[in-house]
């Protein structure tokens, strides 16, 4: 072999052997996300298009929201990210700046015809469609009924008044008073935007709102006696009434465990709890008026050949088949109109409150400019603090200068990006 | 002559040995810390074209940051929280270490206080996310058998500052403990000998022989433990992250700071002004250090 090696023409021939042994390439797409629940989708829809490619191998590479941010935001602008990616509202800032083509005409024209005009906007920017919407986190009522038959309550709350007022009544407390079981689980704490996300749920629905906005200028709203209102009833919950206190388990966890009554959130705890609790009795209900929605759209910043395979993936990921089970087996709702939910909801009847909703919802998103997740980080910082306050329950003046001070520096950073909109 | 192209040799040698690894070293740490402090002096958006020079003022906006001077404060009373518990820590956690040298323990004893600091940082967190957890944690339940109530320890914005002390301390002991193992083991048996002689208790030779003959060695050990306490992050991130129902108060630090900023604000100059904060704080504080320890030696 050595000797072999030695000589140019048995080296040239073992060359050529080996060349015409390989496999042919494979041709490769990589999808990247920030919800590693999704990957038996993405997979899924992966597995479907090699039906149709069978060279086609497809990465599925997906990793907690913050990391897949920060990926996107280092790889993008060299031009060396995934070949379909998931984005929320940040799009904008990579639409701007010019990283992502538009898409052909055909994928143009199925979103135009596809989606309503809250989830057309998502996907759109300077009046062009860029993303194809896939699916959304909005929020609902999750309530525990074998607690609320207990506590005597046959419906779920109509307005955030009677959220209160419930959470009164399903708190359960060990002999001393203090909460075992909380009546309401709030978002109180862990940093990053989603305190000021649930708040801004609530302060909507109690007619209130976050931002103004007039000819694409913007202006903190949420000074005011609304804003004052919604931050009351986190105070009176957590530190008046007792219903749940910040170190108690929260969220979708607690709720599983039996350690919460109620809690407001996206329609993945469907799967979740279908995963981790599949004996808790529960339902859900929509929001009073309306809620907070996250949309997830799917972009493809490559271009030429590989772009027109990664629009296929796309397409075939937005399927009615599919989509419905997406639903089936994740608790995701998908963004296209048009899509029978029967079977879904056959299967895991809390879906129902989201994609059917008993009382019209009206569906708001988070502003579609840079500053966009700084504002919200910032707010939420304020708000955890202002939820352990002591010197803020029954003082309406000292919320009140909370809040000024906080929408004072949300116009402060809206003034620096040259989006404050002059009063 | 020849000794003279010998020498001349020798140190061409030398410099072409040195070469790749300045140039690495200039390249991986000289070539970053000038280029943040380039960047601190932009507008610069980390996806936007247009990355305008705008001199000190992100310095200026730093100066009436309300997350900013939480983190700095913050940052602030964990390193030096970590330094002061670390430093004296370590030391008495050597020298006992070394009074049982030779013994078939003092390997045990080594490796067991060194492996927190070899231990995956984000898997520690959670195990002692779960320590001061203040409905099922043990430290709680340990309180409550000497009736002491339980603590809300990562909510509390004071307590949840002392959690990540007793984080990174833990962490940081190991290290501590086996620089000072070297150091002692370097100090001549001579000097305790004459110590006992003059009549020195055990407690007098830790003080009087070893402690300042160790001052080069807790300099350095202090300088390395201030400056990476500096650097908390991960650890204030874990104990304070929403793994579906259990968060904390998030703790501000520097990092997560800057880190916020970067990637989800965009803002890569105004994070590079911080970290030409913390590098400044650093520097100052290094030197504070090497005055007041070389002063006393």
């Amino acid at each position: 072999m050595a000797s072999a090696l030695r000589r140019p023409r048995s080296v040239l021939t073992l060359a050529t052997c080996v060349l015409l042994a390989a496999p042919a390439q494979a041709e490769t797409l990589t999808v990247w996300g920030g919800w590693p629940d999704l990957a038996p989708f993405y997979q899924r829809v992966g597995e479907q298009l090699k039906a149709k490619h069978p060279d086609l191998v497809v990465n599925v590479e997906l990793v907690p929201l913050r990391e897949h941010e920060k990926r996107l935001a280092l790889s993008l602008p060299s031009g060396s990210g995934g070949d379909v990616i998931e984005m929320e509202t940040e799009a904008s800032r990579y639409l701007e700046a010019g990283l992502v083509p538009e898409p052909p005409k055909a994928v143009t024209d199925f979103v135009r015809v596809n989606y309503d005009g809250t989830r057309l906007k998502t996907a759109t920017f300077d009046g062009k469609i860029y993303g194809v919407p896939l699916f959304q986190g909005h929020g609902a009522l999750f309530y525990n009924t074998d607690m609320f038959a207990k506590a005597g309550l046959t419906a779920p709350p109509a307005t955030m008044g009677q959220y209160t007022e419930y959470a009164k009544k399903l708190v359960q407390r060990d002999a001393a008073g203090n909460p075992v079981v909380s009546g309401w689980s709030l978002r109180l704490s862990g940093g990053g935007s989603g305190i000021a996300e649930k708040w801004w749920t609530i302060l909507y629905n109690m007619d209130g709102r976050l931002l103004d906005e007039k000819d694409g200028k913007w202006r903190a709203a949420y000074a005011s006696p609304e804003g004052r209102a919604a931050v009351k009833l986190y105070l009176d919950n957590v530190q008046s009434d007792r219903t749940v206190l910040p170190e108690m388990k929260a969220d979708a966890e607690a709720f599983e465990l039996g350690q919460t009554a109620m809690f407001i959130r996206e329609s993945w705890v469907i799967g979740d709890i279908a995963k981790k609790a599949p004996g808790l009795h529960y339902a859900t209900a929509a929001l009073p008026k309306g809620t907070l929605m996250v949309p997830v759209d799917l972009y493809v910043p490559s271009k030429g050949a590989k772009a027109a395979l990664a629009y296929e993936y796309v397409m075939q990921a937005n399927t009615p088949e599919n989509l419905v089970w997406l639903t089936e087996q994740t608790g995701w709702v998908p963004n296209r109109t048009g899509i029978d939910y029967a079977t879904a909801i056959a299967t895991a009847p809390g879906i129902a409150a989201f994609v059917t909703p008993a009382n019209p919802q009206v569906f708001f998103t988070p502003p579609p400019i840079a500053p966009a997740s700084e504002i919200l980080t910032r707010l939420a910082a304020r708000l955890e603090k202002a939820y352990v306050d002591k010197s803020l329950p029954g003082n309406d003046a000292a919320i009140d200068a909370m809040l000024k001070t906080a929408a004072d520096e949300t116009d402060r950073i809206l003034a620096r990006e040259d989006l404050l909109m002059k009063p | 002559m020849t000794a003279g192209i010998g020498r001349r040799h020798g140190r061409g040698f030398a410099v072409a040995a040195l070469l790749p690894v300045l140039a690495i070293f200039t390249l991986l740490r000289i070539y970053p810390i000038v280029e943040t402090l380039r960047l601190s002096l932009f507008q610069w958006n980390i996806i936007s074209r247009r990355k305008p020079f705008v001199g000190l003022d992100n310095f200026a906006e730093l100066r009436t940051d309300p997350l900013f001077l939480d983190a700095i404060v913050n940052t602030t009373l964990i390193a030096f929280g970590v330094l002061l518990v670390t430093v004296p820590v370590a030391l008495v956690l050597a020298a006992m270490i070394q009074a049982r040298a030779g013994t078939r323990r003092a390997g045990f004893y080594e490796a067991a206080i060194f492996l927190p600091h070899i231990v995956s940082l984000v898997p520690a967190a959670m195990a002692w996310k779960w320590v001061f957890d203040a409905k099922l944690g043990p430290l709680n339940a340990a309180l409550g058998l000497v009736g002491i109530p339980a603590q809300p320890w990562l909510f509390d914005p004071v307590l949840s500052l002392l959690c990540l002390v007793v984080l990174c301390s833990w962490q940081a002991v190991g290290y501590a403990v086996l620089v000072f193992l070297v150091g002692l083991k370097n100090i001549p048996a001579s000097m305790y000998e004459a110590a006992r002689l003059d009549g020195a208790s055990a407690v007098q030779l830790f003080r009087h022989v070893a402690v300042p003959l160790l001052r080069p060695v807790i300099l350095f050990v202090s300088v390395v433990t201030l400056i990476s306490a500096y650097n908390v992050y991960a650890q204030a991130f874990v104990l304070a992250s929403d793994a579906q129902g259990a968060p904390g108060h998030l703790v501000r630090v520097l990092v997560l700071d800057m880190l916020e900023n970067s990637f989800r604000n965009y803002r890569v100059g105004y994070a590079a002004a911080e970290a030409v904060v913390l590098l400044g704080i650093v520097l100052v504080l290094t030197g504070v250090q090497f005055r007041l320890l070389r002063a006393r030696a």
